[in-house]
């Protein structure tokens, strides 16, 4: 197994509940993300995030990026692990939204300016545009890009002025298989540019996601002692898993092989049994 | 030809370019060769236009009616822009509805107020004019202002911008090339209400006055040739506030295009 051990946290829930109109969406949920060090790596880490649909994965999604406050409880991020605010968390939602009036590089610089001067934030641009291959389409709009130029180009602006956390949500989504193989290259490129760097990706696709992660969260509903469903989904401590103490991460062609494939499946029957 | 009749079909540039043509020129030869009985033929409107021109100062008063148009689309754009803009904020939202709502006033009753507020013809004219061009431009703003979605607005905020500067990037400047359009579609408005405007206060003239001394002295070929004008007018128009979306908002083609 590759030696890792866990530092800092980067990311906590704590008590994290949420309520609409009298209904509970989401009840007390407590998790967190430490800082996965490998020895003579750079590398920050994955956490793949499975719920059935309409379970509130967008709430919580939200609430981790600080667009909505939770009924209950806390989400603290970064090194001083200070309450978030919107702009500390990147979310990128599903359809990759640009703003249509700017160039790719103008979209950029509007991200990159919250961090750094502007000569500084015309350098980062730059950078940013050829680490994610989109060095040619500076200057095109986004309706001028195809579909795996705009994801990539929601990214770099995400990246860009986020505290190293960033969300993605349904990232694989519509995808074919070339584009799915994309799409985990430029996780794994985020992930290596900084040891802090954390994706969370909020994912229908539990193979997929299971494979590129080093935790895995599961939403679902739990029952009480007498078998009742209770109100509201939840990350229980029993489905929040570590894939690496597992052995099941870091892996280049980790779903090929048999214990992910039949913890895959024990994670399919979990979930068609709640 | 088949593609012409098809459903959702894209024929190609020059096919659709001489389908036009042949459309205009149908119905040229149709006026010129076969004129209705009471449908001025197109002599009589051409001679009637001549006339107009020559001796009863067409071009004048139709810039006169355009800078008083004009003079109005100005002020009523920028009011109705602050109004829309203004409905980020809870308080000035009722005042944005009842300005929507204020479309159902007549003009006529309108001007009898205005009239009693302002101390010269041109006044109540363009106070008139202004607010008829405000509410109807504050309809269409705000509903462009409500096309806003969550994911847009939450797009700007996950970059760290504050509610009004995500609100300026998301609302006035990513939709600036709407707002456009709603202006230039409300702009023919204005040529409806001026007409109308320009028969009440009679001092200033204008080409609503030219088009009430036709109507009154019955002469259908002036009437016509007017109405042909202010066509022509609003189609110019048109075509000049395209130009200025494609100038200055590039992408709003490409946004439409795909």
């Amino acid at each position: 197994m590759t030696p890792y051990f866990h530092k800092e946290p980067v990311l906590t829930l704590e008590g994290v509940s949420m309520s609409y109109q009298g209904e509970v969406v989401l009840r007390d949920i407590s998790a967190q993300v430490l800082n996965v060090v490998r020895p003579n790596m750079t590398q920050g880490q994955v956490v793949g995030f499975y719920g059935r649909s309409g379970i509130g994965k967008s709430v919580l999604c939200r609430i981790i990026a600080g667009l909505t406050a939770p009924a209950t409880g806390t989400v603290r991020v970064g090194e001083e692990q200070h309450p978030v605010q919107p702009g500390d968390v990147g979310l990128v939602q599903q359809r990759y939204p640009l703003f249509n009036h700017r160039t790719l590089a103008d979209n950029l610089l509007l991200a990159a300016a919250r961090k750094h001067e502007p000569e500084a934030a015309k350098r980062e641009v730059a950078a940013y545009l050829e680490r994610f291959r989109l060095d040619q389409h500076g200057k095109k709009f986004p309706a001028q890009l195809s579909g795996g130029q705009r994801q990539r180009a929601a990214i770099a602006q995400q990246l860009l002025c986020s505290d190293h956390l960033i969300l993605l949500d349904e990232p694989f989504s519509g995808l074919d298989v070339a584009m799915i193989d994309e799409v985990k290259k430029i996780i794994l490129e985020v992930t290596t540019m900084d040891e802090l760097n954390t994706v969370v990706i909020v994912s229908h696709d539990i193979a997929t996601t299971t494979a590129l992660s080093d935790t895995l969260w599961l939403m679902g509903y739990e029952r009480d002692t007498a078998g009742q469903l209770l109100p509201g989904a939840t990350i229980s401590k029993n489905h929040q898993y570590d894939l690496a103490g597992m052995g099941l991460a870091w892996h280049p062609n980790v779903e090929a092989e048999p214990e992910f494939n039949r913890f895959v499946e024990q994670l399919k029957d979990e979930i068609r049994a709640a | 030809m088949k593609e012409l009749f098809a459903p959702n079909a894209q024929p190609s540039r020059p096919v659709f370019a001489t389908m036009v043509g042949a459309q205009l020129l149908v119905l040229v030869l149709l006026w010129a060769f076969y004129p209705l009985q009471l449908f001025p033929s197109l002599g009589d409107v051409l001679r009637a236009l001549s006339d107009l021109v020559t001796s009863q100062g067409l071009i004048q008063e139709l810039w006169a009616s355009m800078t008083t148009a004009l003079q109005a689309l100005t002020i009523g754009t920028a009011l109705a822009l602050a109004i829309s803009y203004l409905t980020a904020l809870p308080f000035f939202r009722p005042i944005a509805y009842a300005a929507t709502k204020m479309r159902y006033l007549t003009l006529t009753g309108l001007t009898f107020f205005m009239a009693l507020l302002l101390s010269t013809g041109h006044q109540v004219k363009l106070s008139v004019l202004v607010f008829a061009t405000t509410v109807y431009l504050v309809t269409g703003m705000t509903s462009v202002i409500l096309t806003t979605t969550r994911e847009e607005m939450d797009h700007a905020r996950t970059l760290g911008l504050g509610e009004w500067r995500s609100f300026w990037e998301v609302v006035v400047l990513g939709k600036l090339d709407l707002m456009l359009e709603v202006v230039r579609q409300n702009f023919a408005i204005i040529w409806t209400m001026i007409t109308l405007v320009e028969t009440l206060y009679q001092s200033e003239g204008g080409i609503g006055l030219l088009l009430y001394k036709q109507n009154r002295y019955l002469h259908l070929d002036g009437v016509l040739a007017i109405q042909l004008v202010i066509l022509a007018t609003g189609a110019a128009q048109d075509y000049v506030f395209g130009l200025l979306r494609r100038v200055f908002f590039p992408h709003a083609a490409l946004t439409a295009a795909s």
